[in-house]
């Protein structure tokens, strides 16, 4: 089908040149590339506190950095992902389909001998090759930061499983692309394809996971998938709602790819993440050609 | 010529209980310069929309280039070209970005060398990588006319192409009309709502009053038969009065 790879280049260079997404795209680098700082400063104070401790004969406990995994510095990213990486996919999906209505563009390439699903699925396509393109960037970043911190390169299995991490964020990053493109192409003002994604994901983020855990004190920004309660009425809201708090899947699925563990089903997150992005494309590639020319109010 | 490049038949336009058009019976001849007259709200824009593939339509059919426009839409698109009304593009793409683009989903693989013809053809050179955001309406135009004729379309649809440009704007895109039609045979479909666009460029006219088809003659027999343009005006604003029956 005609245009499948002029689409997905043109994705790319107008993707390029918006400032929104390079706002987020900076912060969002800036942030990975702190994080293993950041972790590595976590670390040593608190092996000093705990040196400072046992040399007062306070303690005869082990340190409890002694034996952690130079992949744990990483655990911070886990979070970026979820909160900063989660709106530059959200952005970078919108303004795709958003790009065509605002620059009212869309009828020059409807009267061409384009398909729907083809066009949508090369804009799709483009911003996921962007998207890779700043997780790989992301990922060197940190892998260079740890070798920094370790004074050493990291072994072949820890990048490997490095690796699988920004995999696996890619994965669950298309899904809010997917949810931003939709928003894009059927909000009526500018201003609310924005904001229904961000809304839809703050409840996916930061909602459902309470729903189901508020017997317990959970910290929102711990990089470790919340601990579910066992037994009574909070559990079963956790049943329901549980597969559906995807931030909670994807720490999940972080915590086994980096070797950090973590509790929750890997079967059930992985099902969850890539239904929630299987389902996302079905209703994407169906998109009709008259919601195409829909008209944006403002 | 005789072939015919646009034939309708009870072609109509619904939105809601809003006629827009209805009953359109048209056949523009290949190489012809068809003018659309109607004023605001006349009808214009949907019938080219219509044409062009854009829109469904509620009723009717249409051949263009001896497609069938509802069975076989795709063949239709592959043979026109369309400017709409007020033509924007990518604001931070270029010139020849934006022109590649389009390009290449007309189906041209090397869509280079022709934009340089093209643009060269319209005079607008040196303006290639620049960006569309700083253009003015009339460059803006050009480029609209530009993409609309990269794939050198059998037959090519203007919305309004001369809205909004200064006299020597409008002069410059009345010749490169009459250019694209004799050089490059074109047929072409433009909708105005000026009178004197169409005694200028087109060679036959028609006069759309509230969706409705009330006119249609070749320019020579309209001009035979109302000889001076001010009767042609009376004759337009006869036709166009909505209380004539
Ligand atoms: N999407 C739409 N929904 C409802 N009504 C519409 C829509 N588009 C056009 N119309 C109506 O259909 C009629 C014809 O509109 P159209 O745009 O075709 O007119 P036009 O002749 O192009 O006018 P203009 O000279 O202002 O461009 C108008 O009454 C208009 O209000
Ligand atoms: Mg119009």
């Amino acid at each position: 089908m005609s245009g499948f790879r002029a689409t997905l280049q043109q994705e790319v260079l107008s993707a390029r040149r918006e400032r929104m997404p390079q706002v987020l795209l900076i912060v969002f680098l800036g942030m990975v590339s702190v994080s293993s700082l950041i972790g590595w400063l976590t670390h040593r104070t608190v092996t000093s506190v705990w040196e400072t401790t046992r040399a007062a004969g306070l303690t005869t406990a082990p340190n409890p950095f002694a034996h952690a995994a130079s992949l744990s510095y990483v655990k911070n990213v886990v979070i970026y992902v979820v909160l900063i990486g989660a709106l530059l996919a959200i952005v970078l999906g919108v303004s795709s389909t958003l790009r065509s209505r605002k620059s009212r563009t869309t009828d020059l390439v409807l009267s061409r001998p384009v398909d729907v699903a083809v066009h949508l699925g090369a804009k799709l396509t483009g911003m996921a090759i962007w998207l890779g393109a700043i997780l790989a960037v992301a990922g060197a970043l940190t892998w260079v930061s740890i070798a920094l911190i370790m004074r050493g390169a990291l072994s072949a299995g820890d990048t490997i499983r490095l690796a699988a991490f920004f995999g696996v964020a890619w994965v669950f990053l298309l899904v809010f692309v997917v949810v931003g493109m939709l928003s894009g192409i059927h909000s009526r003002r500018e201003t609310s394809a924005l904001l229904l994604p961000i809304v839809a994901w703050s409840v996916i983020v930061f909602v459902l996971p309470q729903l189901g855990t508020a017997a317990l004190p959970v910290s929102l920004l711990n990089p470790v998938a919340a601990v579910p309660v066992e037994g009574g009425a909070f559990a079963g809201v956790q049943q329901i709602v549980g597969p559906f708090a995807l931030g909670e899947q994807f720490k999940t699925l972080s915590g086994a790819a980096l070797g950090t563990g973590s509790p929750g089903s890997l079967g059930l997150a992985a099902f969850a993440i890539v239904t929630a992005l299987a389902a996302g494309l079905l209703v994407l590639l169906g998109t009709r050609r008259d919601h195409l020319r829909r008209d944006l109010r403002d | 010529m005789s072939e015919i490049a646009i034939r309708t038949a009870g072609l109509s336009k619904s939105y809601g209980d809003k006629k827009a058009l209805v009953g359109l019976d048209l056949e523009v001849r290949a190489g012809e310069i068809f003018g659309l007259l109607g004023h605001n709200g006349a009808g214009k824009t949907t019938t080219v929309n219509l044409l062009t593939t854009l829109l469904p339509p509620t009723g009717g059919q249409m051949v263009i280039g001896g497609h069938d426009g509802t069975a076989n839409p795709d063949a239709v698109r592959r043979i026109i070209g369309y400017l709409p009304e007020n033509v924007q593009f990518y604001d931070n793409l270029t010139t020849l970005e934006n022109l590649r683009y389009f390009g290449r989903l007309s189906g041209l693989r090397r869509p280079d060398a022709r934009i340089d013809q093209v643009l060269e053809y319209l005079d607008f050179t040196g303006h290639e990588n620049e960006r569309l955001g700083t253009f003015s309406k009339g460059m803006r135009q050009r480029v609209g006319i530009a993409q609309a004729i990269l794939h050198e379309p059998a037959v090519l649809f203007l919305d309004e192409p001369t809205s909004g440009l200064d006299p020597q704007g409008v002069r410059k895109l009345r010749e490169i009309i009459v250019g694209l039609n004799r050089d490059l045979g074109m047929t072409i479909f433009m909708n105005t709502h000026l009178l004197s666009e169409v005694t200028k460029t087109c060679t036959s006219i028609g006069v759309l009053t509230a969706g409705e088809l009330r006119y249609h003659d070749s320019l020579a027999a309209t001009l035979d038969a109302f000889p001076d343009e001010s009767s042609l005006e009376d004759i337009y604003l006869h036709l166009d009065s909505p209380r004539v029956a």
